[in-house]
């Protein structure tokens, strides 16, 4: 099992320079430079000179991949992720403040996913092709069908023509007031969740179904085993060691479906800091956030797997 | 022009009767202020969190943000208000009538000659609220005045040659401060006074590290107590803060409230619903669209309408050779377009047809289209045939394709160019639409590799600027490339020119010149709601009170919490 | 049980095409119906010239928002250009950039897959570890970015989502290439010295066939639904596009009280489409896979 994990995190390695190199070339291609988006911003006519020295002052100068190795090194090193471009904030600071909130909007979407899915999954496993089945099957793919904006927009608007109420617009850290903190995420929690119940439901089914013709279930129906009784206690947790797997690949789905949510509910977590960033080619801000959030899944996908190692007693990892 | 005259008059009307029901409701708001609560306000720049908090920076954002705890030389007489009895209303981003004009941190001012300088005197009582880890509570002194300048005109992020007329700043005593002119510049209060760059802090605040938002500090009503980047800005009151009010014939401490919040919301639909459920006490910026369903849902909202800040044109690069180097292809593409139906079916009549360079608001500097010669009043009349007659004469008979570039950031832009392209058709004239995301739009611009026709807007800041950055020779927000080093001149000597009246004169003039040579499609200029609850009292929807700065407005500004209770809130 | 043999009726043998559509109409209706509308949804693409009414980009002033009438089935949008051609229209859009893009990501999918499956060994686990780095990064978050260095447009759209669902989607066949590869008939064929290409067309490709198939279609839907998204950011297809999500996103919430139809349209255009290409998809799958023969 050590080896197991020593090799994975090598592994990481090479996974992570790729990533980091994908980074950096993307966002330094991208047209339309910081420069000229800070000497147009004012209407007055930049000379020659400012621009240089505005180039300079932003470290631009340097050529690419020095400014690559300052980078990589800054984070290796000293943890430092550089300075936004516009209001020279540390980067770190900004990711810090930002990633608990998508990370725990997200944590709260896969619980919803989970909470609707699971039972639907199972249910449809075990009815299959049943009228209930149908049903079950068609909630769960409608919510994917409906575009997540929309569903928020219909969530934000129309009760507070009814009822004049709407969610909160004041974002309260989870440490400072709990209850205020959850009341605000639970809705784009429940939009994101449901929708992305859809593949999760289709995997639990298909795993469920597996599990319920294997020779252990046959013998449990044939000793009058009550149909409650193997689904919890044999079939279910079977079935919901891939399950475990499907986190794994929903974190970069949740991590980037947050963006819509967090713009429409007002919520400041890494998605939008990424969409202002972008439009303001702050360049240290982008880089951090693409390299922390690729960081975040490799992680999330290494401990999912080693706890499906620990989960399924018939793998076993050499 | 019987239909555009009728669309003036009426809309004269109903400014003119706005008027007389603004007086009515100030007349019956004399209560006595009250202290305490808090406001919630979307801004005018609701969508867009602070930029920068460092002057030095030049960051047009600026005021906006630091603007309540920053002060600066001069600032808005809000006594001149419309609801105040006086006759204006405060909209526009970056200009104050010169009758509306007072001192700020200034006491006194006064012109001299030989050398050209102005003495200016510091308003004694100024002080700077203890923070701890920059600064112990101190007195603004004109020190503090000439480091703010020296280090804004020094900063490695500085423009142009903004201060060229500048010579020197000498301080004479801690209150008294001297400018030295090597030039009279009729922009030197903007540019350094009420301006976008100009506020004054202490040097302490720069020592801590001024780019740093938690170790902001000011003379201003309100103190900077928290930011959150894209979510929110909040201010509290500062409690030793030297400026009054009178109000009902007596005198009160400013600020009211206790606090102000700005809430950065991206989303137009949250920021409406917002605003519908009382989450938001004022918004400053509200769509045509939404006006009719928030009237409904929310009646007892007070309104007011103002019309954009900003021109909506369509440029033509008459720099390159091609068709829009004839005047004639420029004028017909003019008449090409219907503006009167884009003011009825497109804004749905919430538009002014003609508002550009010129804002209706710079009172003394604007003409409205009737006092316009014929040539001119002819590029706002829909006439197509003679759109294609010009075209012939010019020598393109069966038209031409025009590569157009638009940014896909202004949903609105997104869908006007489609409608004029329609009626450029018309005429033969096929527009290419290229959209583009905004930073590589706005690149494109300054790089000079932009598309024949440019699709844009351009605020229009004030009378001598919304002239000077787009029709001068080289300038950045010139896009036409209109260059005419005759009428670059005479835009030089309007800065020398210290009489208003004669600055007038010679404005109006130019902006005859510049609509006749049509470097643009000139395109109507929508209206903006502004909406409050009826508890934010003492506030008339004005929006800023300096260059982008609406932090003296948001000071005189009083919640009535009794009022908020009973109906609910 | 008589012993007498019955006659044959059937006189010619069924294609395997046909029985399989048999099979999904008895078996699954539902998915059926999916399928069906999926068919609608690609023949009013392409035969989207004929079907509209109305031009895609007709602007008649006079006739803004209209409520739904006879001339206007689906009523017209604030710029009075006809709901229902521009939906229409906007189906031709869903086609070419689901059917480009999920073709292009199923095609470097299957390329990926096969190649690095099959070959296994020092390329495959550099392949991996590429996989591996693209796969970290949510969709939606490399969208924004790539969108805003290539400029928004249909053509980069289809060539991003082609790439990053096509590097993510090479997992699913590798695995069933890894399946597949240790079967008699791939050792039999390798032992009389066919050669790798031969392999791969003959023996693998087809027995990886049925997934490939299932990632198509529900890449299609999967598409059309990212492509909202974008539209919604202001990173999709530009207007005056109809893109159903741009069409959604745009005017359908600005005028979402001044008629709700242009929301409503698109919006059921744009989920009844996706819904129906999943509940397809998920039927091929069930057909496909013979774990899925029901438990009882």
């Amino acid at each position: 099992m050590q080896a197991y994990i020593v090799r994975r995190l090598l592994a990481l390695i090479p996974t992570l320079f790729f990533a980091s190199l994908i980074v950096f070339a993307t966002v330094r291609l991208i047209p339309g430079s910081v420069i000229d988006l800070m000497l147009s911003q004012n209407d007055i006519s930049a000379d020659k000179f400012s621009r240089d020295q505005l180039i300079a002052a932003l470290g631009l100068d340097k050529p690419m991949w020095e400014q690559y190795v300052h980078w990589i090194s800054g984070i290796l090193l000293h943890g430092d992720f550089g300075r936004s471009l516009w209001q020279s904030t540390p980067v770190s600071e900004l990711l810090r403040a930002r990633l608990p909130v998508t990370f725990q909007l997200g944590l709260m979407a896969l619980i919803v996913a989970l909470i609707v899915a699971i039972p639907i999954g199972a249910y449809s496993a075990m009815r299959q092709d049943t009228a209930g089945d149908y049903l079950g099957r068609s909630f769960s793919i409608l919510m994917l069908a409906v575009p997540s904006f929309w569903m928020g927009t219909m969530v934000m608007v129309f009760p507070s023509i009814w009822w004049g109420w709407s969610p909160d617009v004041k974002f309260v850290p989870f440490h400072q007031d709990p209850l205020r903190n959850l009341g605000q995420m639970i809705l784009p929690a429940i939009i994101l969740g449901t929708s992305l119940s859809a593949v999760t439901m289709r995997l639990t089914r298909t795993m469920m179904l597996e599990v319920l013709r294997q020779d252990y279930i046959r013998t449990a129906w044939a000793k009058g085993l009550s149909e409650r009784l193997i689904v919890s206690r044999h079939a279910l947790r079977n079935a919901l060691i891939p399950v475990v797997t499907l986190v794994g690949l929903q974190a970069p789905l949740l991590l980037g479906g947050s963006v819509i949510m967090e713009q429409i509910f007002v919520i400041p977590g890494m998605g939008l800091l990424l969409l202002d960033a972008v439009s303001q080619r702050d360049y240290p801000v982008i880089t951090g956030v693409f390299l922390i959030v690729g960081v975040a899944v490799m992680v999330i996908n290494l401990l999912v797997d080693l706890s499906y190692g620990l989960l399924d007693p018939k793998v076993r990892y050499r | 022009m019987r239909k555009g005259s009728i669309t003036a008059a009426l809309a004269a009307g109903i400014f003119g009767l706005s008027l007389v029901l603004g007086a009515g409701t100030a007349a019956s708001e004399t209560q006595k202020p009250k202290y305490g609560g808090s406001l919630e306000i979307g801004t005018v720049y609701v969508t867009l969190s602070a930029l920068s908090f460092d002057p030095a920076d030049w960051n047009w954002k600026l005021n906006h943000d630091t603007g309540n705890y920053l002060e600066q030389l001069f600032a808005a007489d809000l006594t001149k208000s419309v609801k105040n009895g006086g006759s204006h209303r405060f909209y526009a981003d970056g200009y104050l009538p010169s009758d509306a004009i007072r001192g700020e941190l200034l006491e006194s001012w006064e012109w001299k000659d030989n050398p050209l300088r102005v003495e200016m005197k510091v308003r004694k009582g100024v002080m700077f609220p203890e923070k701890p880890g920059v600064m112990k509570s101190r007195e603004l002194v004109a020190e503090d005045i000439a480091y703010s300048f020296e280090r804004l005109r020094n900063s490695p992020k500085r423009q142009g040659n903004y201060f060229h007329f500048v010579d020197k700043v000498e301080v004479k005593d801690t209150r008294t401060i001297v400018f030295y002119y090597n030039q009279y510049h009729a922009e030197w209060d903007y540019r350094f006074g009420w301006g976008y760059y100009s506020p004054i802090y202490a040097k302490e605040m720069v020592d801590a590290g001024a780019s740093n938002w938690k170790n902001a500090v000011g003379t201003g009503p309100f103190q900077l107590s928290d930011f959150v980047q894209g979510n929110s800005n909040t201010y509290t009151k500062n409690p030793i803060y030297w400026g009054t009010e009178k109000i009902g014939g007596e005198d009160y401490k400013l600020p009211f409230v206790d606090k102000v919040v700005y809430r950065t919301i991206k989303d137009e639909a949250t920021f409406i619903t917002a605003l519908r459920t009382a989450k938001l006490d004022i918004l400053e910026t509200i769509r045509w669209q939404n006006v009719d369903q928030l009237k409904k849902s929310a009646p007892q909202l007070q309104w007011s309408k103002w019309l954009n800040m900003s021109g909506t044109f369509m440029a033509l690069r008459m720099d390159q050779d091609g068709p829009l180097k004839d005047l004639r292809v420029r004028r017909a593409l003019n008449m090409a377009v219907n503006k009167q139906e884009i003011v009825s079916a497109y804004y749905n009549g919430n538009a002014e047809l003609f508002a550009y360079p010129q804002h209706p608001d710079y009172t003394g500097y604007f003409e409205p289209l009737e006092a316009m010669p014929d040539s001119v009043k002819e590029l706002f009349r829909y006439d197509p045939a003679k759109a294609k007659k010009l075209l012939a004469e010019a020598g393109y008979p069966n038209g031409f394709t025009l590569k157009t570039q638009v940014t896909t950031a202004n949903p609105d832009h997104m869908d006007l160019l489609p409608l004029v392209a329609a009626y450029l058709e018309a005429v033969g004239v096929k527009l290419e639409i290229q959209p583009m995301e905004y930073a590589a739009f706005l690149s494109a611009m300054t790089t000079r590799t932009h598309a024949p026709a440019y699709f844009m807007n351009s605020g229009h800041v004030n009378p001598t600027r919304t002239i000077h950055k787009s029709f001068i020779t080289g300038e950045l927000w010139n896009p036409a490339g209109y260059s005419d080093p005759a009428y670059d001149k005479k835009m030089d000597e309007v800065f020398r020119t210290r009489d208003e009246a004669k600055r007038q004169a010679m404005l109006k003039e130019l902006t005859r010149e510049i609509l006749d040579r049509a470097p643009y499609v000139w395109l109507p200029t929508p209206y903006i709601f502004t909406a409050w609850w009826p508890w934010v009292k003492n506030y008339n929807g004005e929006l800023r009170a300096g260059a982008v700065r609406p932090g003296p407005i948001y000071a005189r500004i009083w919640v009535d919490q009794e009022l908020k209770k009973k109906m609910g809130y | 049980m008589a012993a007498i043999a019955q006659p044959v009726r059937r006189s010619r043998p069924v294609s395997p095409t046909v029985h399989f559509i048999g099979r999904l109409f008895r078996e699954k209706p539902l998915g059926a119906i999916g399928g069906l509308v999926f068919l609608a949804f690609l023949l009013c693409g392409i035969f989207a010239d004929f079907l509209a009414p109305h031009g895609m980009n007709q602007i008649s002033p006079i006739n803004r928002l209209k409520p739904p009438s006879w001339t206007f089935p689906f009523g017209t949008d604030n710029l009075g250009r006809d709901m229902l051609s521009r939906c229409i229209y906007g189906a031709q859009l869903s086609v070419i950039i689901g059917f480009c893009a999920a073709g292009l990501a199923t095609l470097i999918s299957v390329l990926l897959g096969i190649l690095t499956g099959y070959l296994g060994g020092k390329f495959d686990l550099v392949t991996q570890r590429f996989v591996d780095a693209w796969q970290s990064f949510p969709d939606l978050i490399v969208l924004i970015v790539v969108v805003s260095v290539v400029g928004p447009g249909m053509l980069q759209i289809i060539f991003t989502l082609g790439l990053l669902l096509g590097i993510a989607g090479s997992r699913i066949i590798r695995s069933a290439v890894l399946s597949v590869r240790e079967n008699m008939y791939v050792h039999a064929a390798q032992s009389i010295g066919a050669s790798t290409p031969r392999i791969l067309w003959h023996h693998i490709l087809p027995n990886v066939l049925p997934p490939i198939i299932v990632l198509f279609t529900t890449r299609v839907g999967f598409v059309i639904l990212i492509e909202s998204a974008l539209s919604f950011l202001g990173l999709g297809v530009p207007p005056p596009a109809p893109t159903w999500g741009g069409m959604l996103s745009g005017s359908g919430r600005a005028f979402m009280f001044h008629g709700p139809w242009l929301a409503m349209a698109p919006g059921l255009c744009l989920t009844i489409v996706v819904y129906a290409t999943n509940m397809f998809g998920d039927a091929l799958r069930d057909l496909f896979d013979p774990r899925m023969r029901g438990s009882r």
